[in-house]
């Protein structure tokens, strides 16, 4: 439907993306993704036709693009752009009744299956009860569905967004992706839509096309992005953020050190919580001995925890073990988050022990009210801002005990 | 939903504003230093008059003046429409394109060199007409060559914007060199005026009006989609150049002809737009444009009527009493926020 045959796109002498083969189909939604100046626009204005490519050609249904009337493109083509637009009193539906320009007369007026039109493409677009309302009242996200109403409305059989989920907020992000999705299936029509949202465009596009440093390469599969570490790559997170490949969520890595640590014992999930707390208030942290796979595991690695990992399914080996101890014996507090045991992770029992027998002071987080295990005279939490708040506690003590430390050395 | 026309009342409007006109044409032939009973001022616009000094008066000076000044308002208040959309500014009015300016110069020209340089005689009307004629012109064609090949229509306002300033600039040592009676010429012609309008330039203006009137009507909606942006425009399948040569070509136009005329007058193409925009609560151009034409003729022909009689007999240049009343009138609508 839209493809082009080793094109290149740039502005003027400028080449910004060389040897772009793509191949649209219809009902396809595809997402372009890469990162800030990477060329994402640059390749949506050639081949909407804004933009002439520097060398080769875009053809659609077969057909050489720049040799069709401006006419033939628009009834193919629908664009939603970046830009914001003032269109002064304007209402909703009005603005959809522009896109209907090509069909109209020369006075722009109606028909009745203009009209029509106009309003499936309200409906279809969830924007038909804001056809009377003035644009320019309205919020980012219905401004967004009014436009892309205003794209259908030339009837196309493609539409190009270039990051039409840029202004909106976390919510407003989803629907708009979610809405594009439906549309490319309900339609058949094929959707291609620039975004810097990379973890909702694995999630939902039918394929990616990945544009960084000049390179454009197509991922018919998005996942297969994720499988080839591809994202860090492509964002140059510089350890300040982490890719999740189990979450598909970049994760912040919060780096302030410090020198209070704590050693968690966790696992099936009992510590993510509290990894995330840790990681954020910014506490060095171990965590061990987890299996890898777990999910407390894929938590802890994101958030750039220090972890003693066994082979999943195995028992804790004696490696892991003595690893575990012996930075338990460098550790200022132990947090236990109730994790169930079971025969694969028992020894963990034994670290609490050995935990207890070092005299580190211990809390207990558990959600549920009941705790099996409590040595001696420590704190049982059962709730996370409770756990903030002793270890807080714990934290200012040492640290106000080092000082006093200090203090007498001197 | 019912057609736009008829959604934002401007048929409404159009109702209302339309019959003024006659009733202006009315009072301006009636009123003046000379008054003539409305009876008989109906009856000369009859063709009934006779050959009395009442009747020579209304048929070879006040009704060309107030025709003049009708058909001058509607077509600044076109040329300001569709340059305010064009260059996406609210500001925008028919002389950000350089047109007075230069038509200022040729005139300069004529009135302070035309003697020396032997350009017939520089106190004849028809030697100004012909020079600020020529003026026009020229920067008219220089705009229009320009849009078609500069690509913002910023780019295009800061070169409209940059001529005015050359022209003036070389208007003014014109004047500092001449002597005080070209001088008062030339001044009294850039203070704009209907006061010698004559018939063969109002059939002129009129033909000019329909025609700009007609073509406008075809800009509508072009220029309704280049609200959005031009981008967008272009992404609709529409000729970006072709719409910027004619925007530019039927604002140039539109202006040349009533600065030929009337000298410049300014506030009408500004204020006209505003309030048409205002009264019909819509940005479509098909409803503003024709309804700027309306009010922009109505304003015009009200404020030449109140430039000549309010201090009778001295003529008051027109732009003095535009502004006087325009000034408020533009920021009261601004502040209500419903005319941008």
């Amino acid at each position: 439907m839209l493809s082009t045959s080793r094109i290149t796109v740039g502005y003027g002498h400028k080449v910004v993306l060389k040897d772009v083969s793509l191949d649209i189909k219809p009902g396809e939604f595809i997402g372009v993704v890469g990162p800030n100046a990477s060329g994402k626009s640059t390749l949506l204005k050639t081949l909407a036709r804004l933009l002439k490519p520097l060398c080769g050609v875009v053809y659609i249904d077969g057909r050489d693009m720049s040799r069709m009337t401006g006419q033939e493109v628009a009834r193919r083509i629908g664009v939603v752009l970046t830009e914001r637009i003032q269109p002064g009193l304007l209402s909703s539906f009005e603005i959809v009744a522009i896109g209907r320009y090509q069909y109209t007369d020369p006075f722009g007026r109606l028909t009745a299956r203009d009209r029509v039109i106009i309003e499936d493409s309200l409906r279809a677009t969830g924007a038909l009860s804001l056809s009377d309302r003035r644009f320019s009242e309205l919020s980012d996200g219905e401004k967004q569905r009014v436009m892309i109403a205003r794209a259908l409305a030339q009837e196309p059989s493609i539409l190009i967004l270039d990051e039409p989920t840029t202004h909106l907020d976390a919510k407003g992000r989803v629907e708009i992706m979610l809405l594009l999705r439906k549309l490319s299936r309900n339609k058949k029509i094929a959707i291609i839509a620039s975004t810097h949202d990379v973890e909702l465009a694995i999630r939902l596009c039918d394929k990616l096309i990945v544009c960084n440093e000049g390179i454009v390469k197509v991922y018919d599969v998005p996942e297969q992005l994720v499988e080839e570490g591809g994202v860090e790559e492509l964002y140059g997170f510089n350890g300040e953020l982490t890719f999740c490949k189990e979450t598909l969520v970049a994760e912040p890595v919060v780096k302030d050190g410090g020198d209070f640590r704590v050693f968690v014992i966790a696992g099936g999930g009992s510590g993510l919580l509290v990894y995330r707390l840790l990681s954020r208030l910014g506490y060095f942290f171990v965590t061990g001995v987890l299996h890898k796979g777990d999910i407390d595991y894929t938590v802890a690695r994101s958030v750039g925890a220090r972890i003693i990992a066994e082979e999943p399914f195995r028992e804790i080996s004696e490696e892991s073990f003595s690893e575990a101890l012996r930075e338990l014996q460098e550790a200022n507090l132990l947090v236990y988050t109730s994790p169930p045991i079971g025969r694969l992770n028992q020894r963990n029992l034994e670290l609490l022990s050995a935990g207890h027998a070092l005299g580190l002071p211990i809390i207990y987080y558990a959600r549920d009210n009941h705790i099996d295990i409590h040595l001696g005279e420590n704190k049982i939490v059962h709730s996370i801002s409770l756990l903030k708040d002793v270890l807080e506690e714990h934290r200012k003590k040492s640290l106000e005990k080092k000082g006093l430390s200090i203090l007498k050395t001197e | 939903m019912a057609n736009n026309f008829f959604r934002h009342g401007s048929i409404v409007w159009t109702a209302i504003l339309l019959p003024i006109i006659p009733l202006i044409v009315l009072l301006s032939i009636s009123i003046g230093s000379v008054s003539v009973p409305l009876e008989k001022s109906i009856a000369v616009l009859m063709g009934l008059g006779g050959q009395d000094v009442s009747t020579i008066i209304i048929n070879a000076i006040r009704l060309p003046r107030v025709l003049a000044a009708l058909a001058g308002g509607a077509a600044l208040g076109i040329s300001g429409a569709i340059l305010q959309v064009f260059f996406r500014n609210p500001i925008a009015d028919p002389y950000v394109i350089g047109v007075s300016s230069g038509s200022a110069l040729f005139i300069a020209f004529a009135v302070f060199m035309g003697t020396s340089l032997g350009i017939g005689n520089p106190f004849s009307p028809y030697t100004l007409y012909l020079a600020g004629f020529i003026g026009a012109l020229m920067v008219s064609l220089f705009m229009i060559f320009a849009s078609g090949f500069v690509r913002g229509v910023t780019t295009l306002l800061i070169i409209g914007v940059a001529i005015s300033y050359l022209a003036s600039a070389l208007t003014s040592i014109l004047q500092a060199i001449s002597d005080i009676e070209r001088l008062h010429v030339f001044i009294f012609w850039v203070m704009g005026s209907f006061s010698g309008a004559k018939w063969v330039f109002v059939n002129f203006l009129i033909i000019a009006l329909i025609a700009g009137l007609v073509f406008s009507l075809l800009l509508a909606k072009p220029l309704n989609a280049f609200m959005l942006s031009e981008n967008y425009a272009q992404s609709m399948g529409i000729n970006i150049r072709v719409v910027k040569v004619g925007t530019i070509a039927l604002a140039s136009f539109l202006t040349s002809v009533v600065t030929v005329v009337a000298g410049p007058v300014g506030f009408i193409g500004l204020v006209a737009p505003h309030i048409s925009r205002y009264l019909s609560s819509s940005s479509d151009n098909r409803v503003v444009l024709p309804l700027s034409a309306i009010v922009g003729s109505i304003i015009t022909a009200i404020a030449d009527l109140a430039a000549r009689t309010l201090m009778m007999p001295r003529d008051l240049p027109i732009t003095a009493i535009t502004a006087i009343f325009g000034a408020p009138l533009v920021i009261i609508l601004l502040l209500k926020g419903g005319a941008t």
